[in-house]
């Protein structure tokens, strides 16, 4: 379990988070949800302890605080928005950092299924400043599931935080990182992901958090916090969450034929 | 009928890490190459084979045969590849510390430190009171050089280290001004030097292992051996800080310690490798970018085969030194300039358009 409590942070003199509780359980995916600038990545930032932050972050039922980084880095692995590499490293080099000692099995074997299960396989002797923007995005996430490669050891859930994870995918590959994280939420990890596809999002997350304004709007299971009343207060616009009726999973549609505010603040109506 | 094609042999080429290990031993069997020519070679026409002979007959060496080849040859070979290793191991070091493969261990103030401290020994040493100019004898400048380097690297240090954080960046910037600074003070002695100073300072700052005595490998080499061995176990987290300091620090590494420990290791192998040999250029950047060239840039067997392959090139410049002029010999920095400033800029040629901070 990850659980965070009363999480404020300040970039400068701006509040960025007002007191926001969070909790994730293993075994589901749990995704985190709002528009640009709401405090998404900040929130995922103060869970890795990447910026200052004060309230009270536990994993596992343990303040972060008290964990040493290596030990920590055994519980949770996170993907960035944007990771850069110096030195000219090949795909497989890059994936392999994520290894570490103590994974069951053979760990160049661990690597390459990384990279198959992300669909990469092949890709392994090529140059990471090579791949377009999406591949490199996949290949970063092959390394973070190396670094949690067994989502329970010893029956402690391990993690995986991450930020946009299928920002930058093709419709194909956004579907298999999905599989990635429910598969592994499945056997028993734990996966937090910041998502801006909200339809992606309503077909694959169990539990979803809507943060706007630095505030939580609503946070629960899927079907109940999707609702046009906290999507539309979320994201400032009329929004409507519709149903497929084969499998009840929502989606997502913007009104177009609401009145929308204008640029210039003035209310224009499109017919629709 | 199919047609089979091995794309995978095509496609994959022999897995880097295996070449870079199997690099491990035909690098250490080249230095022992070198090593040999090393110790065969010198303007006496004192021969290593006849020595051997004898030494194998358990004939006596000659007095000559002991002097040149014991207390002079060998002790130089230690030296240099005790320098060699120091210099290209801290290249290798410093360039996965700044994530740029154009850093040199002159980043953290060693190099103007030293230079500043080599100066004032050589200018300002007869200033010096009689007790402390006995104590230190003639190694007054290699410890006032060490001591130089180190000073300058703390200052550095604590000038971009806030809240317990190091900033890289402000350690570059700051290093340019601290420099300029020692270049300033530098300009000043050299300005009241005389000219057998003069001359000294010169020499110094082209480097030269032509001084090297036990007393000299005896007080660097352990300093160097420390510091090169701890260096190579930052491979890993070298190789994480690559994916920069946010995702080193999620992948497990505290990466404040390993910036204090690269600093650290840096500043004593440079520090005393300058202090015995003076400045000896391009090692620190040649070696490591020629390795990884070779056979990529993973530090896990990059840091020692920058060991390695730095201590043989510094031995073969110095066999060059040694020959090219016999019997006077030319200073080995000029050497390793010589060879080392076309491959640099075959570098930034290479690279042009990608050589960013």
């Amino acid at each position: 379990m990850i659980t965070a409590r009363d999480i404020q942070v300040r970039i400068g003199k701006k509040p960025i988070l007002h007191g926001v509780d969070f909790v994730a359980k293993p075994g589901e995916v749990t995704a985190i949800v709002g528009p640009n600038g709401s405090g998404k990545t900040t929130l995922l930032r103060a869970l890795t302890d990447e910026i200052v932050w004060t309230g009270q972050v536990q994993i596992n039922g343990r303040d972060i605080g008290a964990y040493k980084t290596w030990d920590l880095a055994a519980v949770r692995a996170v993907l960035p928005q944007a990771a850069t590499l110096a030195f000219p490293f090949t795909v497989i080099e890059v994936v392999r950092m994520g290894l570490r000692s103590g994974i069951h099995g053979d760990r160049d074997i661990v690597a390459q299924r990384a990279l198959a299960m992300v669909g990469l396989g092949g890709y392994e002797q090529r140059f990471f400043q090579e791949l377009s923007g999406g591949e490199q995005q996949r290949a970063h996430l092959a390394r973070v599931l190396c670094q949690v490669w067994d989502p329970v050891v010893d029956g402690v859930p391990r993690w995986m935080l991450l930020d946009e994870p299928v920002a930058s995918l093709d419709i194909g590959h956004q579907l298999l990182i999905m599989r990635c994280l429910e598969d592994f939420a499945k056997r028993g990890g734990g996966v937090i992901a910041v998502m801006h596809d909200l339809n992606l999002t309503a077909m694959v997350a169990d539990m979803v958090t809507i943060i706007s304004d630095g505030r939580v709007i609503a946070s629960g299971p899927v079907k109940e916090v999707f609702t046009d009343a906290s999507l539309s207060a979320a994201y400032h616009c009329q929004l409507r969450a519709n149903t497929i009726p084969d499998d009840h999973a929502a989606f997502i549609l913007p009104q177009v034929a609401q009145s929308v505010v204008s640029l210039r603040g003035e209310a224009i109506t499109v017919a629709g | 009928m199919t047609i089979s094609v091995d794309i995978q042999t095509v496609r994959r080429p022999m897995d880097r890490r295996t070449r870079a290990r199997q690099a491990h031993i035909w690098l250490a069997l080249l230095l022992a190459a070198v090593s040999v020519i090393s110790l065969a070679t010198g303007p006496t026409g004192t021969s290593l084979w006849v020595a051997m002979v004898k030494i194998i007959d358990g004939e006596p060496l000659t007095a000559m045969e002991r002097v040149v080849i014991w207390d002079i040859r060998m002790p130089r070979l230690i030296l240099g590849i005790a320098v060699g290793a120091a210099l290209a191991v801290s290249g290798a070091v410093m360039q996965g510390l700044f994530r740029n493969p154009l850093a040199d261990p002159g980043l953290v103030g060693v190099g103007a430190g030293a230079g500043l401290g080599a100066i004032l020994a050589i200018v300002l040493g007869a200033l010096l009171p009689l007790w402390i100019a006995e104590l230190v004898g003639n190694a007054l400048v290699p410890v006032a050089a060490f001591m130089g380097g180190w000073l300058s690297t703390i200052i550095l240090y604590r000038v971009s280290t806030r809240r317990g954080r190091t900033s890289v960046a402000t350690m570059l910037l700051a290093g340019i001004a601290l420099g300029a600074l020692a270049g300033a003070v530098s300009g000043i002695l050299v300005y009241v030097a005389d000219d057998r100073q003069l001359r000294d300072l010169t020499f110094w700052g082209l480097g030269s292992l032509a001084g090297a005595t036990w007393s000299k490998v005896l007080i660097a080499g352990p300093l160097i051996g420390v510091a090169v061995l701890a260096s190579l176990f930052l491979g890993r987290g070298l190789n994480a800080l690559a994916l920069g300091e946010a995702t080193a620090s999620h992948l497990g590494f505290s990466v404040q310690r390993l910036k204090s420990a690269a600093i650290v290791t840096v500043a004593a192998a440079t520090g005393a490798a300058v202090a015995v040999s003076g400045g000896i250029g391009f090692i620190g950047i040649v070696v490591p970018h020629l390795l990884r060239l070779a056979t990529g840039p993973d530090h896990e067997t990059l840091l020692l085969n920058a060991a390695l392959l730095g201590a043989t090139l510094l031995l073969a410049a110095d066999i060059i030194s040694r020959q090219i002029i016999a019997p006077a010999e030319l200073p080995i920095g000029i050497v390793t300039a010589v060879l080392g400033a076309p491959v640099f800029l075959w570098i930034l040629l290479r690279r042009r358009g990608l050589v960013e901070m």
